[in-house]
Formats: C-alpha cells, structure tokens, sequence
C-alpha cells in the first residue's frame, strides 16, 4: 500500500500497442507518483507515451502489466462499471481539443457528468451556472460549442472537468490548440481552480514556460522507460 | 430524466445539426415508415375483405348444429327443441333433414343437395341449381329421391313436384347447388318417416358463442348428441383465413426487416462517427451499461417515430380509402361496390411493437460494440 499523501501512485508500469512484429512498447516498468494537492506537468517528446500514462492514470485505458493506485485505492481489479463511477467521481479531464458534445449547449455540457451521477437536472444546471460563471462564461451557457471561441470552448471544458469536485485533474495538452494569449488564460484558470479547488493536477504539455510553473515536472524520455522528476 | 435518455433524446433532435448522419437517419426513419405504412394498409385491406366474409358467414350459415352423435337420426328432438329453446331464451331454432337428389327440370337434371327445414313453408332454390337447371321463380321442377316405393308398375323413386317460390343466394362455402324444402316433404323424399337429423340454431347478438351456450343448456345430455359452433362449421375457412393474415403479416413484414438491418448500419455509422463522444462521454464517467442503453434508445427512438409516422399514414390511407371508396370492385362479383378496408387497432399496435422489437433488436448489435470499446481507443487517433 502506497502512503495515503499520495494520489497517485504507479508502479511496475507497461504498456503496448499492437501485436508480434507489429508491436510497440510505449511505456515499459514505469515508476510514477504524485502527491496531493500539487500540480505537475508531464513533459517529453511526441510519442513518448505522455497521453497513454493520463489515460491509464485516467482509467480510460488499461495497463499491459503494473499497478495503479488512486487516492489508496487500488484500482486494477475495477470493472468497468466501477472504473466508469471512480472516473465519474473522483477525476476531471481536460483534453487537447475541447471534446465537447456539439448537440448540448455550454450549459448541458458542463452539467453532463452531474447528471451522469444521477443529480436532477435542476441541481445539475444550477451547479454548471456556477462553474462557467467561474470560468467567466456565464452569459454563454445557451450557445453550442460551435458558437463558442477556441478559448471559450476550452474553459468550456474545464469547468466540465470541475463539475464533480474531483479530487484530480488530468489535462492532456490542454492549450495545444489555442493561441500565447488563450494559452496563458486557460494555464491561468486552471492554476487558480487548482489552488481553490485544493485538487491535484497533472497536465501533459509541450510548453516548458507551463510546466516551469507547476510543482514538479515528469520528464518522459523517448526510451519511455526513464522518467525523470525536476 | 436519465443521462442517457438525455443524450439519446439530444442526438436525435441535434442530428439534424450534421448533415450526413441526419440523411442516414432519417432514411432509416423513412424506411421504417414504409414498412409499418405498407403493413398497416395491407392488413386493412384484408381485414376488410375478411370482416366482410365473417359477416356473411354470420348472417347467412347456422350458428350452432345439433347433431347425433351415433347414427343419423336424433332420438327425440321434440323434447331436444324444447329443453333448447327452453334454456337458450331468444333464438331461431329448425328440426333439419338433408340428403342428395336428383333435381330435374324441363330442360335438364342434376344432383342437388335437399334441405328439408321446419322453418321452410315453401320450395326455394340456391342460385347454383337455378343456374344449373335454367329455371327461376315461378317454375316447376322435380325432386327425385334415391329412395323407391312399391308401385303396380314395381319400384318406383319417390319423387316430388314443387313450383319454386324463390332463388335464395347460397350457404357460405357451398359450391353444389340445393333445394329448400318444408321439412315434412323432404321427410318423405329421404326417409318415408318422420325422421329429424339435426338442430339447426342462429342467435344474431352472439353468434359464436351459441355452441358454447348449447353445451352448457344440454348439460349432461350433450354426451348423447354432438354440438358443433359456428366455428366448428366453418373452421377450414377461418382457418384458412387466419392462416392467410399470419403469412401476409410475415411475408409484408419483411419490408420491416430490411429497413431494420438498414437502421443498424445507421446505428453503426452514428457509433462509429461519435467514437470520440462517446470516448469523451466514458471518460466523464458514463458506465458502459448506460452507453449500451444510449444506443439502444437512439435505435428505439428512431423506431418509434419512424412507426408511428407509418402507422399514422397507414391508417389515414387506410380509413380514407374506406370511405371514399376510391377502388371499386366489379359488380355482382362481390356483395361490396368497393375495396373494404377494416382498421383493427390491435393490428396496428401490433405491428408497432414489431417493428420496436427490430429496431431494439437492430441497435443492439452497435450498443455492445459501443460498450465493449475502452475510452482510450476513442481518443487515441484523434
């Protein structure tokens, strides 16, 4: 058992795609630990396996060999039903592209995971106001995702990935589309819903400036089989 | 509301948002609609033409028929007649003979079947022997029996000259000509005795429940006697008639079928071009089951517009051809001047839930297959 100030904890981690010839091994007996309350930045080139470790840390996908720890929780032998109510309680995500459904407006999309747990649509909608007044999108939540800006789409997303009150937050690239400005403003808000929220954060990104201002930062090499810790 | 039931509900409201799998879609829901249009008006029409054979059955053929159960003669139908009439209330009751002649006229002869009737006071031909015979109202023919008498001249067949009083149409189903006779005189052709075969019963406000009501009069005594219902009488035809809904139903169904298995590839081409949704939607925390469910009402929702849109052509279509009378039928060759269409709305809410079943039965193969993919592989290669 991991100590209980870790939120994350990884151990003996592999994980490949494909089979016999074709097969790679992207993250081979990966050592990964992060402690609650910080924020840290996952950092290494294309194709070092940084999205495939968020989503095995996420429970979207299912490590080769390893364990995986969340909060002491172990989690390897969830089913899927269980896996789906972890993710939909305790962890936010933040992708690379805004993944928001374009048939909900900004509204129902932040309010989906609420209504997921099974929260009436009232409780649900008056939590999602709340949340894209603190994205600063209050007066946005009846237009659909494609009458939303890149910017506003993303802080779509986030107060999405907030709706729960997850204890952790996974940001898979989550400026990798938009501009400095837009980049620096979404880096921003989720600094500050970090610290208020008192969550913990791993974000994947290529932006140095970004992971400089995290706690700590996971460098990644391209061997996928060193992982160094800044 | 569920999130699912939820979502279902906004993908097929929204889809009209994206063009290609809003086309895809509703050519499902057109299909559909054809199916369960063709269906309804179909089984309409052979409701119709159906109600309408049952009807003459009804108003034309015995609605219950007492018969002996060893031999052919019924032991005291005096006493049998009165204990049914007795017990039965309100109902047409005649002591019946019947047997084959042979009927002859000026011009010709032929076997004909007699039906000697308590209720007949005079000599009627069915349309079959008068045409057969060439005679008409008013005219004389000759019944002959098998039976022979002794004569000075020796043996002799009974025989019987009668004017016909009147050409009635025939008994449903009967395809050789008869001759109705008082029952007094067709004692005398076929038995020389007074001899009943049968009770024939009618009772109009509950046809076919008569030979159940029969039974239960006779009691222990219908052991002695054998009570056919107008079901018993007539069963080939309805048989015939129910066999021939089941495989109309079967056989338009199949329209049915194939617009399922197109709503299927529709199904697996929303799933296939929300695979990054429902990636999204698995990663916020939608259990597989609900995924399974999501797809599955998006099938159920297709299917039901796309039935009930059928079926409210179907039966508009159906009604209005009934009512105006817009396919008329050959006169003298049936007793109605148009197409009869008949709207059951148990037919109608059966073929609804049959094309329900197909579309649940059409999604469920995309919803496992939606619910067996791990998220990541939606987002992987995006």
């Amino acid at each position: 058992m991991s100590d209980l100030a870790q939120m994350v904890s990884l151990t003996g981690l592999s994980k490949g795609f494909g089979a016999d010839d074709t097969r790679v091994e992207v993250l081979r007996d990966l050592d990964f630990e992060v402690e609650k309350g910080k924020m840290v930045a996952v950092v290494g080139p294309s194709g070092v396996g940084k999205s495939t470790l968020l989503h095995i840390i996420g429970l979207l996908d299912r490590p080769d060999d390893g364990n995986l720890e969340l909060d002491g929780l172990e989690v390897r032998s969830l089913d899927g039903e269980a896996r789906a109510r972890l993710r939909n309680r305790m962890i936010g995500f933040v992708f690379q592209h805004h993944y928001l459904l374009d048939e909900l407006d900004a509204l129902d999309n932040v309010a989906l995971p609420l209504r997921i747990a099974g929260r009436g649509t009232a409780v649900a909608r008056a939590r999602a106001r709340e949340l894209l007044e603190a994205v600063a999108l209050s007066d946005r939540g009846h237009h659909f995702p494609d009458q939303l800006s890149g910017g506003e789409q993303q802080r779509v997303a986030v107060a999405r990935a907030l709706a729960m009150e997850p204890e952790l937050l996974l940001a898979d690239e989550p400026t990798g589309n938009l501009d400095r400005a837009n980049s620096e403003a979404i880096f921003s808000l989720v600094c500050e819903l970090h610290l208020m929220a008192g969550l913990t954060s791993i974000i994947v990104t290529h932006d140095e400036e970004m992971a400089r201002k995290c706690d700590g930062i996971f460098r990644l090499a391209p061997a996928g089989e060193t992982f160094e810790h800044v | 509301m569920s999130a699912e039931l939820h979502l279902a509900r906004r993908y097929l409201l929204g889809l009209r948002r994206r063009t290609h799998v809003a086309t895809v879609t509703l050519i499902s829901m057109v299909g559909l609609a054809l199916g369960v249009l063709a269906l309804v008006v179909t089984l309409s029409l052979l409701e119709g033409f159906q109600a309408s054979i049952r009807q003459e059955i009804v108003a034309r053929a015995t609605h219950a028929r007492v018969t002996p159960v060893v031999g052919r003669r019924l032991t005291d139908p005096k006493k049998l007649a009165s204990v049914l009439q007795e017990g039965l209330g309100e109902v047409e009751l005649v002591e019946v003979v019947r047997g084959t002649c042979l009927v002859s006229s000026f011009s010709d002869a032929v076997p004909a079947s007699v039906i000697g009737r308590s209720d007949a006071l005079d000599v009627g031909v069915d349309r079959i022997l008068a045409n057969r015979l060439q005679v008409g109202r008013g005219e004389k023919i000759s019944v002959i029996s098998p039976r022979q008498r002794l004569t000075a001249m020796g043996p002799l067949p009974v025989r019987v000259r009668a004017e016909i009083a009147s050409v009635q149409a025939p008994e449903p189903g009967s395809e050789e000509g008869s001759v109705r006779l008082p029952l007094e005189i067709a004692q005398r052709l076929l038995w020389g005795d007074t001899v009943v075969e049968a009770i024939e019963l009618r009772d109009t406000s509950d046809p076919w429940r008569l030979g159940a009501r029969v039974r239960a009069v006779l009691g222990p005594e219908a052991d002695t006697v054998r009570v056919d219902s107008l079901e018993d009488l007539h069963r080939p035809l309805l048989l015939a008639l129910a066999m021939e809904r089941v495989m109309i139903f079967v056989a338009v169904g199949l329209m049915l079928v194939v617009a399922s298995l197109n709503l299927l590839c529709n199904v697996a081409m929303v799933a296939a071009e929300k695979r990054v949704d429902l990636a999204v939607l698995a990663g916020i925390g939608l259990p597989p089951k609900a995924l399974r469910r999501l797809f599955l009402l998006l099938g159920v929702g297709i299917g039901l517009v796309g039935s009930t849109v059928g079926a409210v052509l179907g039966v508009g279509t159906s009604l209005l051809l009934d009512e105006s009378g817009a396919l008329p039928l050959p006169r003298g060759v049936f007793s109605f001047s148009s197409v009869p269409f008949r709207v059951e709305p148990t037919t109608v809410a059966l073929v609804m839930v049959v094309a329900l079943a197909l579309a649940a039965a059409a999604s469920w193969l995309p919803s496992r297959m939606v619910a067996r993919r791990e998220p990541a592989e939606g987002l992987r290669y995006e």
